[in-house]
């Protein structure tokens, strides 16, 4: 027992020192907080540098209500459009002035409204930058506005009247949770792809690291000496259970300083700032579960695959069997995010070799039935505690084996072997 | 000493080891004897099975058939602290600190960390390794490497030390610090199991070897016991002038050039003193001394034999 804590101790010590584990550790948060407020601080930036636009007009009729409605498309208190009027009468010709505006970099797009834009409701908008979809849409929306207020006017109703009739709706997607509520306008997506990226990335890192270190080990005899010291069985626990400190450790890190994120964000929410997504316990208590799951589960098999190989090389081709479910939840995961609570999902989640990537997923998008929860848990312990043990019985053998690299149901003839 | 060690049984003990690997017969019906204290020399040449037997020994292998003893106890029970085992490759983590990788060594082997800690630095000045205790071992040099790894299989102060060719990589400095630390060693009653196929060190530092060629024994004993047993029948002979003759001489079973000087093996009963009147007649004679054979002429007909025989 003593040597198995030996052993953990330098494993864990090891990992944590590495470069390699601190910029990791770091680069997490930093990622997920990121991404939450990014998009918010984005358009702030925007501020300040209003898009020059013209307006060509052949109609003659529309540039008129088009202008002020320009004028009302506003990002973070300012006006996003700056009206450069063309100097050209003649439509044709000042369509030739702005395009070369345009291109000069004088001017950065302009609208052509066609003689029957009314009718046909097709405008034209060219510019050098089209891709930004925030402006095309307000663009759009404004456009969209002045031509229905032409419509309306056309039909006898008058100037505030039909502003009045025109208010858009505003769609406010609100979270209900037990604990309350939250505007959400799809950082809660957001952030369950990141932190099922975040989970799914860690599990493979882990379990390929503990893999190489199995492989450094046969590779340069230490084994040899391990061994001759201790039982294999307490050499493969303390392996194990060492690395997977090393993970825990930045999964703790990670989840606390999310937790100190999310109650910053719910307090910012309280007081109408940014919305920002709840990060609930369960949530994060479940990130940290379900990472050691996967890990165990995972992390057993690659060092399996790491004791049966010479090289990393060797590696490579043995270890994409065992990374294959890991694909395959990470692949179900825009299916199950859509309907968490379908019978598929429920079934997949299920699945010990998914249950890490796929059980996690739907507890970030609603909250599943608590027995489902405990039922995946107990499930995947069982699976993790079979997987292990055949892991350990192929490790038994392999670490000490050299020469050709053995094929898979030579492999499971290892662990059969008593 | 060595009559009181006669009494006791031996440190390691082989009776009928055998093994293969999958169709290639790398040990075969090896019964070894390795007396307690002293030195123990493991020989032979590349391919014997030497690296073989010692991991049967450490129980990294399991033999196919026969058994194999460490200090009376089955070599497949546990409870293996009073050995130190150094495998023929490194045997350290390269990227890991020396001084931390020592510990480690240390405690695998049940000493507690801060006595490891206590009886580190003296290894490390008595190696020359003072310097680098903070490095990572693969920014030592290869011969470093080795002084560390000798480290770390006494650090815990073991009874027996198998050590896979402890030699190999070191310069004639490390040598003469590694046989200083075996005298060391000896005196204080452990046991030190070398494999090597350095006949000319192995000498020196042995006081009982064991050659084995093809996985099979060929020779078991004490040093000088062998040697004599093979009788004076060789001549060490320094000249000046051309020897060329000196191999058609009667009595002249074989002669060895090694620049210096010339090895001349005697045929059996053959009278030295006719080889050294005849030389002398013919060429200027510098030195001339009847010894014992080396072990590595012995060595060489050894295998020599056994490969006549086996063909």
């Amino acid at each position: 027992m003593s040597r198995m804590l030996t052993v953990m101790r330098r494993e864990y010590l090891e990992r944590v020192r590495s470069r390699a584990f601190l910029v990791s550790t770091i680069l997490g948060p930093v990622l997920v907080i990121g991404l939450s407020i990014g998009p918010t601080l984005l358009m702030a930036r925007q501020r300040g540098k209003p898009l020059r636009v013209s307006i060509v007009d052949v109609s003659g009729t529309l540039s008129a209500p088009v202008e002020r409605a320009l004028a009302g498309g506003r990002v973070a208190d300012a006006r996003r459009f700056l009206v450069v009027p063309v100097g050209a009468a003649d439509p044709e010709a000042a369509k030739r002035v702005a395009r070369a505006d345009v291109v000069d970099g004088r001017l950065d797009g302009f609208l052509y409204l066609g003689a029957d834009a009314l009718s046909t409701l097709q405008v034209e908008y060219y510019g050098k930058n089209v891709s930004n979809m925030m402006d095309i849409r307000m663009l759009e929306k404004a456009v969209d506005d002045a031509l229905l207020e032409r419509r309306l006017s056309q039909e006898g109703l008058e100037g505030s009247r039909a502003q009045r009739l025109m208010r858009k709706l505003d769609l406010r997607p609100i979270r209900l949770t037990a604990t309350g509520e939250r505007e959400d306008r799809g950082a809660s997506f957001l952030l369950a792809l990141l932190l099922l990226t975040l989970l799914y990335s860690t599990v493979l890192l882990w379990g390929a690291a503990i893999m190489n270190g199995v492989i450094e080990e046969k590779a340069n005899r230490v084994v040899e000496v391990i061994v001759s010291s201790m039982p294999t069985s307490s050499l493969f626990a303390g392996k194990l259970v060492g690395v997977g400190a090393a993970g825990l450790t930045q999964f703790l890190v990670w989840s606390l300083t999310m937790a100190g994120f999310g109650l910053y964000g719910a307090a910012a929410a309280r007081s109408g700032g940014v919305p920002l997504p709840e990060l609930s316990p369960l949530l994060l208590v479940s990130f940290v579960v379900y990472f050691l799951l996967g890990y165990f589960l995972y992390g057993a098999l690659y060092a399996a695959v790491g004791s049966a190989v010479n090289t990393q090389q060797e590696a490579q081709s043995l270890a994409f069997p065992v990374m294959m479910p890991l694909v395959v939840g990470f692949v179900f995961f825009p299916a199950v995010l859509s309907s968490p609570d379908s019978p598929l999902a429920v079934v997949l989640s299920l699945i010990p070799f998914f249950t890490p990537m796929l059980m996690f997923l739907r507890i970030t998008a609603l909250t599943p039935p608590a027995w489902q929860i405990a039922l995946s848990l107990v499930l995947t312990l069982g699976a993790v505690v079979l997987v292990t043990w055949a892991a350990s019985r192929v490790y038994r053998v392999g670490i000490l084996m050299y020469g050709k690299r053995p094929t898979f149901p030579e492999i499971v003839r290892w662990a059969r072997m008593s | 000493m060595p009559a009181s060690e006669d009494v006791r049984e031996p440190a390691i003990r082989l009776s009928g080891v055998s093994k293969s690997y999958s169709g290639h017969v790398a040990v075969q019906d090896l019964s070894l004897s390795v007396p307690r204290g002293g030195a123990f020399g493991l020989l032979g040449p590349n391919g014997a099975g030497k690296t073989t037997t010692l991991r049967m020994i450490m129980n990294v292998l399991a033999p196919d058939t026969g058994t194999i003893e460490i200090l009376g106890r089955p070599a497949s029970q546990p409870g293996r602290d009073r050995i130190g085992y150094m495998p023929e490759e490194r045997g350290l983590y390269p990227r890991m600190v020396v001084e931390e990788q020592l510990l480690f060594f240390a405690e695998l082997k049940g000493v507690p960390r801060k006595e490891a800690a206590r009886r580190l630095p003296p290894w490390l000045e008595r190696l020359g390794l003072d310097a680098w205790r903070h490095r990572r071992l693969n920014e030592l040099s290869k011969g470093m490497q080795q002084k560390a790894q000798f480290i770390a299989t006494v650090l815990h102060d073991p009874d027996v030390l198998i050590l896979d060719e402890p030699l190999s990589g070191l310069d004639p400095i490390g040598v003469n610090v590694m046989r200083d630390v075996f005298v060391d060693l000896r005196r204080r009653g452990k046991t030190v199991v070398l494999s090597s196929h350095q006949m000319e060190t192995v000498e020196r530092l042995c006081d009982s070897i064991a050659l084995i060629h093809r996985g099979r024994k060929v020779l078991e004993g004490a040093v000088s016991e062998i040697r004599s047993r093979h009788g004076k029948n060789t001549i060490v002979l320094s000249y000046e002038g051309d020897g060329a003759f000196l191999s058609g001489l009667p009595g002249v079973q074989k002669v060895s050039d090694f620049g210096r000087y010339v090895e001349i093996r005697m045929t059996d009963g053959a009278d030295p003193q006719s080889i050294l009147r005849e030389a002398a007649a013919r060429i200027r004679v510098t030195r001339f001394e009847v010894v014992e054979p080396s072990l590595h002429d012995i060595f060489v007909e050894q295998v020599t034999a056994a490969g006549e025989a086996a063909a």
